[in-house]
């Protein structure tokens, strides 16, 4: 259990700037989430808090004290790796009591607490094996003990689970969300991918070129996004990003908003040609050519055989989200009216078809 | 069939070669038997194999003494090149320090001086220190390799630098690290390299002329050379010694043939 706080930190890379001045308080007992696009700085975020980089300017806080140039041995903290990182030439109970050994931890405390992080990740019929011996999701489990033995008030994980399958990933999602909750540390957890972000994390911090773009609940990143690269980065697919030559708005509407020729009212209505489909089961996407452009569309699986058929797309009017020319969402009411009744002017003008806006 | 017809020629061309690298030790062991007065004629096989001179070389030079040490200045040699190679790789590909690359483009540079080129320098270095006619004399100038360091450079370079982070994290000191982490994982490397510079310090001979007289501080190399002078050449004797001499290194040789084998084709040198 501990809050850390990052002041002012900048880093780069031969010039390359990886971090501009970064500012963010990681909550005590949060599962924050570091989330974003390869390349986006959120590793090296991950590694200054860690120790393993060492920040060009500004401070690593824990609990209010400075941590920037403490050895990363002494942060109490723990980490875990992309690739697990398990030292091969040990068997999977050595691996795990390697940290306690370096910090001279005395049997039978030591036996103890390595015995208690083998239950916690279920490896009790395993500890005499070799790394080499395991399977992915095993090894992963390793690496997940050997964290944990070390009870750190700082988890530190790395996209742990990019290298398992997606059946795997699936279950160790969930295992990951119940240690969290049994171990009551603040989680840290670095990935590219929006779904572990959505269902693990209590909060998301969305970071793009070395900026955090936006912080706050799976909820608000979801549903309230500050501009148009969190919409635009958000969703399965993301929002559609509508924006006009010779408009100062664009606009985000996500698939799962608009529906297909059903009844149009409350909705502003296109009609479009459907250019591809691709079926996930209970959803379908849609990839629909109108004259506002391709959008994609999310909806209840129709399954009939309607490709190249002519749709009408309806856009729940009360869902567009507008932003302004820089960018950034347009949050005041009489603001946001305004740039709405552009939009429906907008589609006006190119839709000969506009059934009509209620 | 057919495939078996067109490897034919290659393996005539192999029993060639072996027949060339055989030869030579053929040579060695039949004159070596053979009595004074046949070690000049092209007989294939001594007419009344004798051990005289077996008996004349270990009654004029002290053969096993010598021996000895060409064990001892080749292991310490060894061990010496493999511990300053492993030191000077790790930090070279542990650190990003100023005057890395500088550091190691003298390294490299250094490996194409001739060991002609530095043979007086070295000489005068040892003998002021009072070294000359010392084991410890032929063995100082060799306690570092450049093709050491470098074979171990290019070894640590490809380890992954994921598991130096998990030892970081796990509060492991940078020489724990070293002797527990790191070297454990690349010992293939290290012993095929160990095996490669053992040969090389047991081959050994310009220097060790050059800097040791001294009979019992010499290696083996040395004891051979009594048998050859102005006056004769006592081919039989040599021979004698020499196969005597060459023993412990087939010995080695026959023991550790598959990793000897890996090692050369390892590091892609013959």
């Amino acid at each position: 259990m501990s809050n850390v706080t990052i002041q002012n930190v900048s880093k780069a890379f031969k010039e390359v700037t990886v971090l501009d001045t970064i500012n963010l308080n990681i909550q005590d007992s949060s599962f924050t989430i570091l989330l974003g696009p390869s390349g986006c700085g959120k590793s090296t975020l991950l590694r200054i808090i860690a120790g393993l980089e060492t920040p060009d300017q500004g401070k690593v806080l824990c609990d209010n004290k400075d941590m920037t140039k403490v050895l990363p041995g002494d942060r109490n903290v723990a980490m875990v790796f992309q690739n697990y990182a398990l030292y091969p030439h040990l068997t999977v109970y050595q691996n795990i009591e390697y940290g306690l050994k370096a910090r001279k931890v005395k049997n039978p405390e030591r036996t103890k607490l390595v015995t208690d992080a083998i239950n916690m990740v279920r490896l009790e019929d395993q500890v005499k094996k070799l790394p080499a011996q395991m399977s992915g999701g095993q090894r992963q489990r390793v690496a997940l003990a050997r964290a944990i033995v070390k009870r750190p008030k700082i988890f530190l994980m790395d996209e742990p689970l990019s290298n398992l399958d997606a059946k795997l990933r699936n279950v160790m999602r969930y295992e990951l969300t119940d240690l969290y909750s049994k171990l009551e540390a603040t989680f840290l957890y670095v990935t590219h991918d929006q779904i572990e972000a959505m269902s693990m994390g209590t909060h998301i911090v969305i970071m793009n070129k070395g900026i955090i773009q936006q912080e706050g609940s799976p909820k608000a990143i979801y549903e309230d996004p500050d501009n148009l690269f969190v919409a635009g980065f958000i969703g399965s697919p993301p929002a559609n990003i509508l924006s006009f030559e010779g408009y100062d708005y664009s606009f985000a509407v996500r698939p799962e908003h608009m529906i297909l020729h059903t009844t149009h009212e409350e909705h502003i209505s296109i009609f479009g040609d459907i250019v591809s489909s691709e079926h996930l089961g209970y959803e379908a996407i849609y990839n629909i050519k109108t004259s506002i452009g391709n959008i994609s569309v999310k909806t209840p699986n129709l399954w009939d055989n309607i490709s190249n058929a002519t749709v009408e797309v309806c856009i729940k009017m009360n869902k567009i989200m507008a932003f302004d020319h820089s960018g950034e969402r347009i949050r005041d009411p009489q603001h946001h009216a305004y740039a709405i009744s552009v939009f429906k002017q907008v589609i006006l003008d190119r839709s000969e078809f506009l059934e009509g806006v209620v | 069939m057919i495939s078996s017809i067109k490897q034919i020629p290659k393996h005539a061309l192999l029993i060639l070669l072996c027949a060339f690298a055989i030869f030579p030790l053929y040579w060695m062991v039949i004159s070596s038997l053979k009595p004074l007065g046949e070690i000049f004629t092209p007989s294939m096989f001594p007419s009344a194999p004798t051990l005289e001179n077996y008996t004349y070389a270990v009654n004029n030079v002290p053969i096993f003494r010598l021996t000895l040490n060409t064990l001892i200045i080749a292991s310490v040699q060894t061990v010496a090149q493999l511990v300053s190679a492993v030191m000077a790789a790790y930090a070279l590909t542990r650190w990003e320090f100023k005057g890395r690359g500088l550091i190691f483009t003298i390294f490299s540079l250094t490996w194409l001086v001739p060991m002609q080129a530095i043979m007086i320098p070295n000489y005068i270095t040892i003998t002021s220190l009072g070294l000359r006619n010392t084991m410890l004399g032929v063995i100082l100038p060799f306690t570092a390799s450049t093709f050491a360091i470098l074979s171990l450079y290019s070894a640590l370079k490809s380890f992954p630098k994921a598991l130096i982070e998990a030892a970081v994290m796990d509060k492991l000191s940078e020489f724990s690290i070293l002797t527990r982490i790191v070297l454990p994982n690349i010992k293939p490397a290290m012993v095929s390299l160990g095996i490669l510079l053992f040969i090389h310090g047991w081959n050994e001979y310009l220097w060790a002329m050059l800097v040791n007289t001294r009979i019992d501080q010499a290696p083996i190399q040395i004891g051979l050379q009594q048998f050859l002078s102005l006056e004769r050449n006592e081919w039989g004797a040599l021979m004698a010694a020499a196969t005597l001499s060459s023993i412990p290194i087939i010995a080695l040789y026959l023991a550790l043939q598959k990793m000897i084998i890996n090692s050369f084709v390892k590091w892609g040198i013959k």
